[in-house]
């Protein structure tokens, strides 16, 4: 059809497009989370306060800081999900490569002797190993087997799931706690904490790595050529690009990553391996939102991860203070993406089908 | 082999098949139309409370099969929303869907019925079972079929119908043609956009009624997360066929199997998680299966 | 709905575009054009690609709003709002890219839409039937009714979609380009068909940008030029091109084409005259498929310093032949079979050797799909430009991207190309299809390779394009390297060639030296009629 002009097109125009357009978004949402809060019966005004306490204030800013933790894990997942995206590799399979990875993490960061640096550093490599391996099998199955990743990525998360559930429920259970869970680590192999305040120092390895990670996307040739791939497979074919190789490889690296957030979840923030830790904050998913979210822009995950990250804790803090369940925060999250995929049609590169749809 | 053939595992195969089959019709209606969805876990999962709802609302679980329609109907009609009308990423979309459904879910149950976990209540009525006195005396048949739930008939039946709408019905045409040549549905003036949000809602009611089974057929509760992967297998089943219903009715019977299997055989002494995983391993594997036996078919000299 | 349809059934229909203009964005496609369609006439709207022939003829049919001027149907203004609208008034409408389903069968592709009801939606096939027979009594148009469309040869499908207008009572047929799928048999028997449609009255309205078929077939010849009406003449019936005796037909053969131009015409190409080289590609006894086609066994020889085309319509093995030389078609397991064929790149067995190892033997490559092959239109020019390069410096400094040096390139790509894009940080998809092409063709020629394969390199490209495309091919070509043209453009086939290879249904049917080659002799190879080497007339049915 004709593209037609409009008097918006000029001067103020992107402005003022940009300010409705996020109020196409923030509107409805507003509206939803009151509906919500009404539903449950619990006044706006404290379920409101609660919230902001929730997530940026507690005493000594406690609450800020489990805000901040949290953000790290999202953005980590997310990193590893842009890592696969922007390839053009469809690997929604976070979730089982997050948890093969803790898991793996918790296991060697018990049971393995030495020094405590030295079996940090091994859980760290282990989480990593396990979480590329898990991302590459998925892989695998496409190349060798035609199971499209999208799906085969997928479904490995369930396994992943039961396995590592039937690991701490059996052989390596903390028969003394009585709960599905590994005995705490020992406590000279916590990652420490920033002096003086309880966050761990996870989050600045993930913001290292995120920096790394959008570096290599920008700087590398490798990240170029996985870019390629993603968003003009033929092309790449037709250009001589190691398509298998590059896939394969970018596939490790992000499960590489996801392993990587497991394991730092498991030695800066929980201390041990439970049963569902990983699995019930939503993490892999969280992250694959805040990516499909900023449409792959990179330097704008972060930023993605950080409110995801706060209105999760937001809504815990309204759940205490104003009986609000706290899963709002995962309906409102919904919504976003739901607003904003709206509106930025093909967000992700090669994505399977074209919706031509007029 | 004679665990197979034991009247009271056949019995209990349906109650796995009725849920994977509806929602992969459903699927499959999305797939013919163009429509990548593949947020079939989270209507199920909408739909299943949807019936406890209804059922617990009315005592009556007529009710709940009429609620669990409209949940259905509605999430198929967002979906459109998104990402037909305004043309969002299906895939996006689906993600979006499934994490909604899953965080409404919970929440609705919280605020409505102020439980978590699961819900249990004398008032939610039971869809209760279709006894078909001709087939009920018949060796296999019988248990299979008769004193079943009767979204079982309301399945099979639906199976037959697209497959013949399809090939016959003005319907099924443009059905099909939105998916494979829209162009063709614009130069004859159909919109290609009402064709694919009827699909959709059509979906949203099947998968409705699929997770109606789960909820107020199999048991008379709903659990968080009820859906527990159905969705997912009957992505893999429209996958498998590309959404035709004869081909997709004999898959949905396999992995209900399958799942009705891993039930089974966790008396076995197999870690419950092992059993567990056993539907998503045996889709995996018919999907490995299915692909290489299409490479093989394929003439020589096929692009790798 | 349709009664507007059956109450004018069979009559004649005036239709014209009155001082219509058409705008995208800043680009003006169609400007003050006015045109009349008679009924009973075979008007050919010419012009070379991007002159706004198939924008005129969208906004006819619905597609596009004109920004000023209206559509006239038999003297009424009509706003169209779709393309359903038009077609309820009478028009249809072929198109360059068929809207037909492939999986469904002829009948259901004709009737999708329009279905006759057989009562509760349930379509009445038996009563559709009835209409295409009757149909094919009065037009004389065969279609195999229950065929599936996706089994169908593009000569077919055109029938398909000409049927599909028919039986909704289309009085004015619009053709969009449509011989340029069609084999030369195919073309005359579709020019058959569409006299016998003039004779009954219908309006014709033709697309096209060659020459010969509009002298061949049209009664009135209108030719566009950036948007404009330059002319528009009533030509006699009859005459052929190469009719001596009327000069003028031949006359008017050179006025259209330099009314099509705005100028004179590129002059012809010079070519050096030079002893081909070495043998630089072999294949022998090449064999694949190509959907249910057997391609091969072929065998073809190219040397350097020679411009060796494949000439013949599209979908006759040209696809499989060049991804089984550019080895985009390697099986998952790797390794020699002897049932395949064999391919020498340079005097190496490729048979294991991937697309990137043949590029690093010297082999380059322009592909057909510029859009989706030749460039990935998301990225910049100076990426597209670079990708081949990025093994080793000065493009790259060890994992390193040196962008600065890739953005250099890319700006010396530009100006020796004369390529018109905002500079190299540009996307590649804001180039105009001309542009896309011409990068595409610098970024494969500055490589340097010995042998260069360009597959229909100037498809969809304007005039100026297509010369200084032709211009670089055969520059290459004095300069002592190797090229395989493969290409369905007979008049590039004999501007360009060396020696010809004449391709259809999946072999080489005839070869042909320089200066052997005609646009006939040609054209009778292209549909099997066996020609040989010296090009003499032999009249044979279909090859294989």
């Amino acid at each position: 059809m004709k593209a037609a002009g409009s008097g918006l097109d000029k001067g103020l125009g992107p402005v003022v497009r940009t300010i409705a357009a996020w109020s196409g978004v923030a509107l409805p949402l507003a509206l939803i989370g009151w509906g919500l809060i009404a539903l449950a019966g619990a006044p706006l005004g404290e379920a409101i306060d609660g919230f902001l306490r929730g997530a940026f204030g507690g005493r000594r800013n406690a609450y800020l800081l489990t805000t901040l933790s949290r953000a790290g894990l999202i953005i980590g997942m997310a990193m590893a999900a842009w890592l696969s995206f922007r390839a053009g590799l469809f690997n929604i399979g976070g979730e089982g490569q997050l948890v093969l990875g803790g898991l793996s993490a918790a296991l060697v960061a018990i049971h393995a002797p030495g020094p405590a640096p030295v079996a940090i550093a091994l859980a760290f490599a282990a989480g990593m190993a396990a979480g590329a391996a898990w991302a590459m099998l998925a892989g695998v199955l496409e190349l060798a087997a035609g199971v499209p990743l999208l799906i085969g990525s997928l479904l490995l998360n369930y396994p992943a799931s039961f396995f590592a559930s039937w690991v701490v429920g059996h052989p390596f259970r903390d028969v003394a706690s009585g709960l599905p869970q590994t005995v705490l680590l020992p406590a000279e192999r916590w990652l420490p904490n920033f002096s003086g305040t309880r966050l761990d120092v996870g989050v600045a390895f993930i913001a290292v790595v995120t920096v790394l990670v959008i570096v290599y996307g920008a700087t590398t040739t490798h990240g170029l050529r996985a870019r390629l791939n993603g968003q003009a497979p033929a092309f790449a074919r037709a250009s001589g690009l190691a398509v298998r190789r590059l896939s394969l490889q970018t596939l490790a690296a992000s499960g590489a990553l996801a392993g990587f957030v497991g394991a730092l979840a498991v030695l800066g923030l929980h201390h041990r391996y439970s049963d569902g830790m990983l699995v019930q904050p939503l993490y892999a998913w969280t992250g694959i939102v805040a990516v499909l979210l900023v449409g792959l822009v990179p330097w704008a995950v972060p930023l993605a991860g950080f409110f995801f990250a706060a209105l999760a804790t937001g809504a815990a803090g309204m759940e205490r203070t104003a009986a609000v369940p706290r899963e709002i925060a995962l309906i409102l999250q919904a919504c976003v993406i739901l607003f904003v995929a709206g509106r930025t049609a093909r967000s992700v590169p090669g994505a399977r089908r074209d919706d031509p749809g007029s | 082999m004679d665990m197979l053939l034991d009247p009271a595992f056949l019995a209990s195969v349906p109650r796995f098949v009725v849920p994977v089959l509806l929602a992969a019709l459903g699927g499959a209606l999305c797939e013919r139309a163009g429509v990548f969805n593949i947020a079939l876990e989270g209507f199920v999962l909408v739909g299943a409370f949807a019936a406890v709802a209804g059922s617990w609302l009315g005592e009556s679980a007529l009710l709940g099969i009429v609620f669990a329609c409209l949940a259905g109907a509605a999430m198929g009609l967002v979906f459109a929303e998104f990402s037909v009308r305004r043309g969002g990423d299906a895939i996006v979309t689906s993600v979006a869907l499934n994490l909604l459904a899953i965080g409404l879910t919970t929440y609705l149950l919280r605020a409505l019925f102020g439980v978590t976990g699961a819900f249990r209540d004398a008032r939610i009525d039971g869809l209760g079972t279709l006894d078909l006195p001709i087939l009920a005396g018949w060796p296999v048949l019988g248990p299979l079929l008769s004193g079943q739930s009767p979204l079982l008939l309301v399945a099979v039946l639906t199976a037959l119908l697209l497959h013949l709408g399809l090939a016959r019905h003005r319907l099924g045409l443009r059905l099909r043609a939105a998916g494979e040549a829209p162009a063709a549905l614009v130069a004859g003036g159909v919109s290609v956009r009402r064709v694919r949000t009827g699909a959709l809602v059509a979906c949203g009611v099947l998968c409705g009624l699929a997770g109606a089974q789960l909820s107020i057929s199999n048991v008379n509760l709903f659990v968080e997360n009820m859906s527990a992967g159905r969705g997912w297998i009957a992505v893999v089943a429209v996958l498998l066929t590309r959404g035709r219903p004869l081909p997709l009715l004999g898959v949905a019977i396999l992995f209900g199997t399958a799942d009705s299997l891993s039930v089974r055989i966790q008396g076995l002494g197999l870690p419950q998680q092992a059993t567990d995983a056993l539907p998503y391993l045996v889709t995996l594997v018919a999907l490995v299966v299915a692909s290489v036996w299409r490479l093989r078919r394929s003439a020589p000299g096929a692009a790798s | 709905m349709s009664s507007e349809r059956d109450a004018r059934a069979g009559e004649p229909l005036h239709a014209a575009l009155s001082d219509v203009t058409v705008r995208f964005g800043g680009q003006v496609a169609v400007d003050a054009l006015s045109l009349h369609f008679e009924p009973g006439q075979v008007h050919a709207i010419i012009g070379e690609n991007g002159a706004g022939k198939s924008t005129a003829v969208n906004v006819l049919f619905g597609l596009v709003a004109p920004d000023e001027g209206e559509v006239r149907i038999d003297g009424m203004a009509r706003r169209f709002r779709s393309p359903h609208a038009a077609i309820q008034a009478g028009l249809g409408m072929v198109h360059q890219h068929f809207t037909l389903v492939e999986d469904m069968s002829v009948l259901e592709n004709v009737v999708l839409c329009a279905e006759p009801d057989a009562g509760a939606g349930l379509v009445d096939f038996q009563a559709a039937r009835a209409v295409l027979d009757r149909l094919a009594a009065e037009h004389g148009i065969m279609v195999e009714a229950d065929a599936r469309v996706r089994d169908l040869p593009f000569g077919a499908r055109q029938n398909v979609e000409i049927v599909k207008a028919l039986y909704r009572d289309a009085r004015l047929l619009v053709l969009d380009e449509p011989t340029a799928v069609l084999t030369p048999r195919e073309s005359e028997a579709l020019f058959a068909m569409l006299r016998r449609l003039r004779d009954a009255g219908r309006t014709i309205v033709l697309i096209t940008h060659k020459l010969d078929e509009v002298l061949a077939i049209s009664d009135r010849v209108s030719v566009l030029r950036k948007g404009r009406l330059i002319s528009s003449r009533r030509l006699d019936a009859g005459a052929t091109v190469e009719d001596s005796a009327a000069g003028g037909r031949a006359g008017l053969r050179d006025v259209l084409a330099r009314e099509i131009v705005g100028g004179d015409l590129p002059a012809p190409l010079r070519r050096a005259e030079r002893a081909p080289g070495e043998i630089v590609l072999r294949a022998q006894a090449v064999r694949r498929r190509e959907g249910a086609m057997t391609v091969g066994p072929l065998d073809l020889t190219l040397r350097g310093g020679e411009i060796l085309a494949v000439a013949g319509v599209a979908g006759n093995g040209q696809g499989a032949l060049v991804r089984a030389l550019v080895g985009l078609d390697r099986q998952a397991s790797p390794g020699p079979d002897a049932s395949r064929g064999r391919i020498e790149l340079a005097g190496v067995d490729v048979a294991s050797v991937d697309v990137a190892g043949r590029r690093a033997l010297g082999l380059c490559y322009v592909p057909e799909d510029r859009r989706h092959t030749g460039l990935a239109l998301d990225a910049s020019v100076a990426e597209n430009a670079s990708v081949a390069r990025l093994d080793a410096p000065p493009l790259v400094r060890g994992p390193f991207l040196v962008r600065r040096a890739m953005r250099a390139f890319a700006a010396g790509l530009i100006e020796r190309y004369r390529i018109a894009a905002r500079g190299p940080r540009a996307r590649a998809g804001t180039l105009s299809g001309g542009n896309q092409q011409k990068l595409v063709v610098a970024r494969e020629l500055e490589l340097g390779g010995v042998v260069t394969i360009a597959e229909n390199p100037t498809w969809g490209v304007d005039i100026g394009a297509i010369a200084a495309v032709h211009r670089e091919l055969m520059a290459m070509r004095d300069d002592g390297r190797a090229i395989l043209l493969v290409s369905s453009e007979l008049d590039e086939v004999l501007a360009l060639a060396d020696r010809t290879l004449v391709m259809s249904g999946g072999h080489f049917v005839a070869e042909f030296a320089r200066g052997e080659a005609t646009r006939e002799s040609l054209g009778r190879a292209m549909t099997g009629g066996a020609a040989s080497a010296r090009g003499s007339d032999v009249v044979g049915g279909l090859a294989a």
